[in-house]
């Protein structure tokens, strides 16, 4: 009796619509016309796949004109990735799996995944897009020990097991491992993929099993690398996006050779996509970067630079974008975050001193901090109260949602924090109040950050005079980056405050690994964090009881092939949570402003502006946007006036 | 006069190796290497990190070898003409910087153009109109360009630039003409935007020259070869050209060997605040995630030009004048 995920449903209820794509008739892109006429490109027809995937935008657009947006730095180039959202298998806005590239995808078991191909489907140089793609970047790349020192990525090995790999027909793969892999196509529908293809017919003149020595000489000469695999590795990277001879699937196509202070992106002509008035997507045929730091990317957003704009704008510039609205024919619109906590606090459990680390592995000692947090007032008077107020834990719209959770030793209750401390024996206080540790000194708490924001900073300030009453001395120390990393995994900080968990959208099938220890970047356990990650080579072993029994539920859903059975363990694993609340959250739901020209149409008023789930703008299928034609063309041509 | 020039060459050597060690140093005091703070930036954009690339980096940049052996794998470079690999940019460091160099070029040269245009007239003209109400009042002026904060005279220039002139904010020209080749227009445009850097790292460099100038002149001009050409009855204005002038130029001349490198280098703080394509923030970034070669070959390039700097305005101040002697310096 062969089990099949809900997935495999979902797969064959969105491969309906696919079916219809014959009904559409397409269409020439104006843009593409002339070079069709010219006999240098092959109509739309050829272009396309036979089996083209239909998206039905909010409203149908007109083809043409050019987005403009800023960025920080060249490596934002790899943004366009995100934003393009295009991928084997993606997510919809409403986090269900759908085939995107893949014209669908059978899953056995969850344990054997055949991807079906778009029969027709090219890369954006026009060659065809088969399972020689994915034959080369699993056995020639892969599989190398040159090109990937460490072996397959770490989402491709179950039990330390690799995948076995047929190619079944040139429009079919297959890959089966002896256990269940759920993080498969989760990895593959991220916001930074996994690839798990190459353009063979491009990489292999790189590759020393294909290309002619005395060539490949001259190349690795030419580039200046040191040998053939460092230049396999600098060419391919679809994800960091700064080649522009690379072939790709996504809708925009780099043109510029970095370094540059402006990337020009131009349309794929052979993308997959369709509309149902026959356009092939996306509509816009141009998408400039202009990269600039990244501290005045507000103040060139509010003088009208960009049409489309959300990074490096923060909820407190809102103030000062929705001033200049009407000057600059845009509009400033709030979406949600959905990170579990805009702010929380991370007592850490392997801190190094041993009073502090009893401390902060005394549940009474981290619910005492919790409740002495005036939730609401941080709201008011940071968020215009506009933020939800509660611990780091998942969001109202997931489905594993509980408000429960959120509220869990969140309320303000200076009285009954001041009991749970007087239970665990700081009864002694000082001259002005502050309690006094078992060895004299004053319960003295450095909270360590990255120093990256005043938020955090302002927030702190106000915990500080809640915290005061109930006898706790806060000081906060802003670091940098690197060194406050450090510090925390070499158990050197007390408590350190940083944003929540990721993903606070988290559905049934999403990995919990962000609940349990598993990596040192978790900074309330860095050590056992690290102790996961290099497999016991450093790091101290978990050492608590709930802790391990947080590792053993994860390990035990990674095995489940239930829905039920991995929605039951969830739910153990958030209750653990939410009981020995192993970080403080503050608020959540932070609104992030977006800045959207009055030219472009397609944006969603309201939406989730996030890295996982969301991929940004990617969900909202930012191929589906365009611009209003005659004043996208008047823009191309004046210079930018503020 | 050659055994000089042949002295100060062969000295240059030893002072750029060590220089090249401090440098080596300094950047690899803080703990980690660009490969922990490259982690640790794509942690905090909560991006999967690529083991895979990490280790291909490691090996490629030999991070796993000891200090000195880097150092020498550096060092081995440089005087090969090698300038390395910028593992920040995935390029090499010589494109990298080679971008960037023209337009920092344009800005430093303009804005030595303009300290000296401002400062020269001015300078002269509060050392022979001393204590008067107007040697007041520009001094008052100069003063302030020497106090004010430079970032904070580039963002109030940027705020003003937008509001009235529509001068988009930051840069050096408008957004469409980047990448493109030259022409008329995006010169133009580079113009209109080359005022604000220029006004704003010229302000403190112009106080400071009037300054220098001023206190030059006026001990020139109390000296008794003055006062006897003026009794002889050379007007006022030629014989200020003709003796104390020339005199007091001496400064200007030594300063050209902090020019060269200064050419280059880019107003740091300045040019992130305006976002200025040019070096300076590019050394910043550089330096912040712990590029070793591109931080270090820049410096490094930076060194040398001093040095060569310093080589050649001694060279310049024995020709230009010949009460200075080189050659007395070795008994010293």
């Amino acid at each position: 009796m062969r089990k099949l995920l809900p997935l495999l449903a979902v797969v064959c209820l969105v491969a309906l619509p696919a079916a219809h794509a014959q009904a559409v008739e397409p269409k020439e892109t104006p843009a593409l016309e002339e070079a069709v006429k010219a006999g240098t490109l092959p109509p739309v027809t050829e272009r396309l796949p036979s089996d083209a995937l239909v998206i039905r935008p909010v409203e149908l657009g007109t083809p043409g004109g050019s987005l403009h947006m800023l960025m920080a730095s060249a490596k934002d180039t790899r943004m366009m990735v995100v934003y393009g959202y295009t991928r084997l298998v993606v997510y919809t806005p409403d986090y269900k799996l759908e085939p995107d590239i893949a014209q669908s995808v059978d899953v056995e078991d969850g344990r054997v995944f055949t991807f079906h191909l778009r029969p027709g489907h090219k890369w954006s140089d026009g060659q065809p897009f088969t399972a020689e793609d994915f034959r080369y970047w699993f056995e020639d790349m892969a599989s190398n020990k040159k090109l990937y020192t460490a072996g397959l990525p770490e989402q491709m090995l179950v039990d330390g097991k690799p995948p076995s790999f047929e190619v079944i027909d040139p429009q079919t793969v297959r890959y089966s491992w002896a256990k269940p892999n759920p993080l498969f196509l989760p990895t593959l529908a991220g916001p930074d993929p996994l690839y798990i293809y190459a353009p063979a017919h491009y990489m292999r003149q790189f590759n020393a099993k294909y290309a002619d020595e005395k060539a490949l000489d001259d190349l690795v000469k030419q580039y200046r690398v040191r040998n053939w695999t460092a230049l396999h590795t600098k060419l391919f990277r679809p994800y960091h996006t700064d080649n522009p001879d690379l072939p790709v699937l996504d809708p925009w196509v780099l043109k510029t050779r970095p370094p540059a202070d402006r990337f020009v992106f131009e349309r794929n002509p052979y993308f997959h996509r369709i509309d149902p008035a026959g356009h092939q997507l996306p509509y816009i045929d141009t998408v400039e970067l202009v990269i600039a730091d990244s501290k005045i990317i507000p103040a060139k957003t509010g003088a009208g630079e960009s049409d489309l704009q959300a990074r490096y704008l923060r909820f407190d510039n809102y103030t000062f974008l929705k001033d200049a609205e009407d000057h600059n024919d845009y509009t400033v619109r709030l979406w949600r975050t959905a990170p579990g906590a805009q702010l929380a606090l991370y007592p850490n459990l392997n801190a190094e001193n041993p009073i502090w680390r009893q401390l902060n592995r005394d549940v009474r000692f981290r619910r005492a901090l919790s409740l002495a947090i005036d939730r609401h007032e941080i709201n008011e008077a940071m968020y215009y109260g506009l933020a939800i107020e509660g611990q780091n834990t998942v969001l109202p719209k997931s489905p594993l949602y509980d408000p429960a959770y959120r509220a869990a030793w969140a309320a303000y209750d200076p009285k009954q924090a001041s009991r749970l401390l007087d239970e665990i024996g700081l009864t002694k206080r000082d001259s002005s109040g502050i309690r006094l540790l078992p060895d004299g000194r004053p319960l003295e708490i450095v909270i360590e950050n990255a120093g990256e924001s005043t938020e955090q900073a302002d927030a702190l300030e106000l915990i500080r005079d809640t915290w005061a009453e109930v006898g706790i001395h806060l000081f906060s120390k802003p670091s940098q980056l690197d060194i406050w990393r450090r510090r925390v995994y070499s158990g050197a900080t007390m408590m350190s405050i940083d944003r929540g968990i990721d993903n606070g959208l988290v559905a049934v099938e999403t990995p919990p690994d962000e609940f349990v220890p598993t990596t040192q970047g978790q900074v309330q356990w860095p050590m056992w964090g690290q102790y996961i990650e290099t497999k016991s080579k450093s790091g101290e072993p978990i050492d608590t009881p709930d802790a391990q029994e947080l590792r053993r539920l994860y390990k035990a859903w990674l095995d489940a092939t239930d829905v039920g059975e991995r929605a039951e363990i969830w739910r153990k694993i958030l209750e653990i949570n939410a009981r020995d609340v192993f970080s403080i959250g503050l608020v959540a739901g932070v609104p992030q402003p977006i800045v959207v020209s009055n030219k472009l149409h397609n944006v969603p008023e309201e939406g989730i502006f996030n890295w996982i789930p969301g991929a940004f703008f990617g969900y909202y299928h930012m191929d589906t946007f365009w611009l209003t034609p005659e004043a996208s063309s008047q823009a191309s041509t004046a210079p930018s006036k503020g | 006069m050659f055994h000089y020039i042949m002295r100060r060459v062969l000295i240059m050597i030893p002072t750029l190796i060590v220089i090249s060690a401090v440098i080596f140093t300094i950047i690899k005091l803080p703990p980690g290497d660009y490969l922990s703070s490259y982690i640790d930036t794509l942690r905090q954009s909560h991006e999967a990190v690529d083991e895979q690339k990490i280790a291909f980096l490691r090996a490629q940049f030999h991070l796993d070898e000891p200090a000195w052996r880097q150092y020498l794998y550096w060092i081995s470079g440089l005087i090969r003409g090698d300038l390395g690999y910028s593992a920040l940019y995935d390029l090499p460091v010589s494109q990298v910087v080679g971008d960037k160099l023209l337009l920092t070029f344009i800005v430093s040269f303009a804005t030595i153009v303009f300290t000296w245009v401002v400062a020269f007239p001015i300078g002269v003209y509060s050392a022979t109109h001393q204590y008067s109400f107007s040697d007041y009042g520009l001094t008052f002026l100069g003063f302030l360009g020497l106090a004010t904060p430079n970032f904070l005279l580039a963002l109030v220039l940027l705020y003003f630039a937008n509001v009235k002139f529509g001068i988009s904010i930051g840069g050096l020209m408008d957004p469409q003409y980047l990448d493109k080749p030259w022409t008329l227009a995006k010169a133009v445009s580079v113009l209109k935007h080359l005022w604000i850097p220029v006004l704003v790292i010229g302000a403190a460099g112009t106080a400071g020259m009037i300054r220098r100038l001023r206190a030059n002149l006026l001990d020139e001009l109390q000296k008794q070869y003055f006062v006897t050409a003026r009794a002889k009855g050379l007007s006022p204005f030629r014989a200020l050209i003709k003796y104390p002038l020339r005199m007091s130029l001496n400064p200007f001349i030594a300063d050209i060997g902090a020019l060269l490198p200064h050419v280059i280098s880019g107003a740091a703080v300045v040019s992130v605040v305006l976002s200025l394509p040019t070096t300076g923030p590019m050394l910043l970034e550089a330096l912040r995630s712990q590029d070793m070669y591109l931080a270090g070959s820049f410096l490094m390039f930076m060194a040398a030009l001093t040095v060569v700097g310093v080589f050649l305005s001694d060279l310049a101040l024995a020709w230009l004048d010949p009460r200075i002697r080189l050659e007395g310096g070795v008994t010293r």
